[in-house]
């Protein structure tokens, strides 16, 4: 019998599409994405729809997750980032959203793709620096020039540079390595309960120790899916409220 | 001061106190674990590492020397260094925020 704990991580093409020589296939991930995406504007929508003074309970859920992600935004950029509120608010509920999925027995993690991941990523630090040189013009460089003797600075500005260059790539390895860290052992547990299984005799009562884990690992990974989704949503915060106010936080 | 009246008030206003503290405490978002802590310092000092290594290593390409993929790891754990400093402040800031005030003022309050 053969497990695969990797196997779950494929990306197969569901409709194979070639574009211009481009491998444009609709794959298993590009089908969770949809379902990610069209869950959260049902919710929204499903969410809103009455709009009662005394709020039904998927209401408060709506209004909940709003002041949740306005608090986040307040916090951490002040009032000049609820310009970036629906962007933050669309980035953490598509991260939330892709990682509950995930944890769904059988449903490809598309958080758990470092493509995935990383294009949420640049598309972060993409706006950062656009923000940063509209609002700042070509003063936002001074973001890499801390308060230090000129000497100091040869060597200050180029650590500067390679600590905003690792952002986009902390950030999307932190999310993608968390889920594939998670998902890889829950498969490996989860091999080791059909192996004891079925080697029968003993070892088949021994096969109980590793289901307990699994449940208490997927509890685990209940939190890990929140926690990362808002580790990665309020470094966003933190990020554009640097390039907003070009304050250096020493 | 000692009417019943005031007295179910000032019950009443203890509780709504203790119910506000308890909403609180649940609203704050749950704090990172121990093992998540960790993760982040380390992603934080790899991806340094590897991308100043990375770059020194497309600058030796660019201008066909040999030793800048030395001084760029440097630069890269100085940077780790640095990223991993400013998420501990990060962390901190969001740990230590202070609990909420009491709603209402009471007077045993102004007595102490």
């Amino acid at each position: 019998m053969q497990i695969n704990p990797m196997e779950q991580f494929r990306v197969e093409p569901l409709i194979p599409l070639h574009i211009a020589g481009y491998d444009v296939s609709f794959t298993n991930q590009a089908l969770v994405m949809c379902v990610v995406v069209a869950a959260i504007t049902i919710f929204m929508f499903v969410a809103t729809s009455r709009r009662l003074l005394v709020p039904s309970r998927t209401q408060s859920l709506a209004e909940i997750s709003y002041e949740f992600v306005g608090n986040m935004i307040q916090s951490a950029a002040g009032e000049e980032g609820f310009r970036f509120f629906p962007f933050v608010f669309a980035i953490f509920f598509f991260v939330l959203f892709s990682n509950f999925f995930g944890l769904i027995p059988g449903v490809f993690t598309i958080t758990s793709q470092i493509a995935v991941t990383f294009a949420l990523a640049a598309l972060v630090i993409l706006t950062v620096v656009l923000t940063g040189f509209m609002r700042h013009g070509i003063g936002f460089l001074k973001l890499f020039v801390p308060h230090a003797p000129f000497a100091l600075l040869l060597l200050l500005v180029p650590i500067e540079v390679i600590s905003f260059l690792t952002r986009p790539i902390s950030l999307s390895v932190r999310l993608f390595a968390n889920m594939l860290a998670g998902h890889t052992m829950l498969k490996v547990f989860a091999g080791f309960v059909i192996a004891l299984g079925a080697a029968g005799g003993i070892f088949t009562g021994l096969a109980l120790a590793p289901m307990l884990l699994i449940i208490a690992i997927t509890l685990l990974e209940l939190l890990v899916a929140f926690l990362q989704a808002y580790v990665f949503a309020i470094l966003t915060c933190i990020y554009l409220s640097e390039a907003l106010h070009l304050h250096d936080h020493h | 001061m000692n009417d019943p009246e005031h007295r179910d008030l000032e019950k009443l206003g203890h509780k709504l106190d203790e119910v506000r503290r308890r909403e609180q405490a649940r609203a704050t978002p749950a704090a990172p674990t121990t093992l998540g802590i960790a993760f982040r310092f380390t992603t934080e000092m790899v991806t340094a590492l590897v991308v100043g290594g990375a770059l020194g290593w497309f600058l030796d390409w660019v201008f066909g020397v040999h030793f800048l993929v030395v001084v760029f790891f440097i630069l890269g754990a100085a940077a780790g260094i640095r990223n991993t400093m400013r998420a501990a402040t990060e962390l901190n800031a969001e740990m230590g925020k202070a609990p909420p005030a009491p709603a209402i003022k009471d007077e045993d309050d102004e007595e102490r």
